[in-house]
């Protein structure tokens, strides 16, 4: 049910992008949360933020998920997340 | 081209040094312990109480000022710089308010314990300068940000109600001294009814708006009934205290009205997080959030039917510790066991660069026997109270120790390793 989730998504020839830009907390957390946990779902999932989601890192190293930064400015943040496990 | 990724990109420029945030929560880990070590002295005297210094006096204000105020502080700043994107202005002044806190909390609660009216004084100024400093950088962090709306509300109306509470807390230490207030028991329930409901409640409403659906995984909560559960808070909270100030019981029993309307719209916020929850398990810390929120409406039922007169034992008493011990205590310590291992885990790095497991941060073993003892220790004292039994309140009071203790050994645990990580990197 991806109505209930927060953002928008698509897919593209290099892996999944959420852009969750302009969203309030937790929005972009729960957003990415839901997409990861998607059955078979390896990444590279490429998101798109208007804030460094610190919160959001305890959750992917508990998932096994790797991060990296692809913009790091004070005002958007895009990561790229992988499945190390 | 990607940038190699650093542990948390820059966002550490928001986060204050770990050691801040973790003195406020061990601090409030040992006041924990001592707030049922005090009452368990002072159990003969807990069930027939209705105000005054001495020992219930001291557990009370280790209870309120040593573990609830303690952790709001701590947590409060740790998590607004990051949800408002603004860094605090300086760190020194966060030190600054626990080194007058803990002192201040330390001289006044033993004033109250032996009826020392000089240390008493003291410690309530160290106190009220602490809180200022407290106040006056969570009011700058704010001003500086619009965050969302309804949150930073509540924030800004738990600065006011501080104000107003530590404000009624001098004049009722003072009067000890003078003997100038007329009504000095209406004064102190108002003092009792602002700080707990006003400034932790208001506090525990509006950020429970942001860290509950951020727990269970659930959508951002609708902005209406956050809004409405601020108004009515404030409206309540404004009747009962005329209500008691120029003794209109019609009044006080108006406000009850927003009071439980003020309720229903935040169990139903959090029923409504719960419920589109995409975490299909929510561990220990959500047994004693549910639990609190159970004695949220307990004590508001409970202080109903106080007013009434209708012969509850010990009615002001049980719903003191209702509200102390069951509501606020309950859900602060189901929230610091979710959040100490989390915000440990921001500041440190494996060898790989990543945070380490949260698992690996959390001391199961220890927050079990907390919440066992907990739980045991509110329907032992309750009861206690209830039949004016000093054995089973001792008993309940003994249980809690053990409890506090246990937790306390689990955020040393989470310290331990986080200090250790830290060392290591």
């Amino acid at each position: 049910m991806t109505d209930n989730v927060p953002g928008t998504h698509w897919q593209d020839a290099d892996g999944l992008h959420i852009d969750t830009r302009g969203l309030q907390p937790p929005d972009p957390f729960v957003a990415v949360i839901w997409h990861i946990e998607q059955p078979g779902q390896q990444g590279p999932v490429t998101v798109y933020l208007d804030r460094n989601p610190i919160y959001l890192f305890p959750e992917l190293a508990e998932r096994g998920w790797s991060y990296e930064y692809a913009l790091n400015t004070a005002d958007e943040v895009h990561l790229i997340l992988r499945c190390e496990t | 081209m990607n940038i190699p990724g650093s542990f948390l990109g820059g966002a550490q420029d928001r986060l204050l040094p770990a050691s801040i945030p973790f003195r406020f929560f061990l601090s409030a880990s040992v006041f924990h312990v001592l707030a049922w070590a005090v009452l368990f002295l002072a159990a003969d005297d807990l069930a027939g109480y209705r105000g005054g210094t001495g020992l219930v006096l001291a557990a009370i204000h280790l209870a309120t000022l040593g573990v609830l105020v303690m952790t709001a502080i701590g947590a409060s700043y740790q998590l607004l710089p990051v949800v408002t994107r603004r860094p605090m202005a300086r760190n020194w002044p966060t030190r600054l308010s626990f080194w007058l806190l803990l002192p201040g909390i330390c001289a006044m609660t033993w004033g109250m314990a032996t009826n020392a009216l000089g240390a008493m004084s003291l410690g309530s100024y160290l106190v009220t300068l602490g809180l200022f400093v407290f106040a006056v950088l969570t009011a700058d962090n704010l001003r500086r940000t619009g965050g969302i709306p309804e949150v930073s509300a509540h924030v800004w109306l738990a600065l006011v109600a501080l104000a107003v509470f530590v404000l009624i807390g001098l004049l009722l230490i003072r009067d000890l001294e003078t003997g100038f207030l007329a009504d000095h028991q209406g004064l102190a329930l108002v003092h009792m009814i602002v700080a707990s409901f006003g400034f932790m409640g208001l506090l525990v409403l509006g950020l429970s708006l942001v860290l509950i659906p951020m727990f269970v995984l659930s959508r951002s909560l609708p902005a209406r009934p956050g809004w409405a559960q601020a108004g009515l808070s404030v409206l309540a909270l404004t009747g009962f205290s005329t209500g008691v100030i120029f003794d209109v019981p019609p009044l006080q029993w108006l406000a009850l009205a927003p009071g439980f309307a003020a309720a229903a719209c935040y169990l139903w916020l959090m029923r409504m997080a719960l419920k589109t929850s995409m975490r299909k398990r929510l561990g220990l810390p959500f047994v004693l959030m549910r639990a609190s929120w159970g004695l949220l409406v307990l004590t508001l039922v409970m202080g109903a039917l106080t007013l009434t007169n209708i012969g509850i034992p010990n009615g002001p008493a049980l719903t003191g510790f209702l509200l102390v011990a069951g509501w606020l205590l309950t859900f602060l310590t189901g929230v610091l066991q979710r959040i100490m291992p989390f915000l440990a885990s921001m500041h440190v790095a494996d060898e790989s660069g990543l945070p380490p497991l949260l698992s690996d941060l959390s001391a199961e073993g220890p927050l079990k026997i907390h919440a066992v003892c907990h739980l045991a220790a509110l329907a032992a004292c309750s009861f206690g109270i209830l039949l004016d039994l000093t054995l089973l309140v001792q008993v309940g009071a003994a249980l809690g120790c053990v409890g506090a203790v246990a937790f306390a050994g689990s955020a040393g645990y989470v310290a331990t390793k986080l200090k250790r990580q830290a060392s290591s990197n």
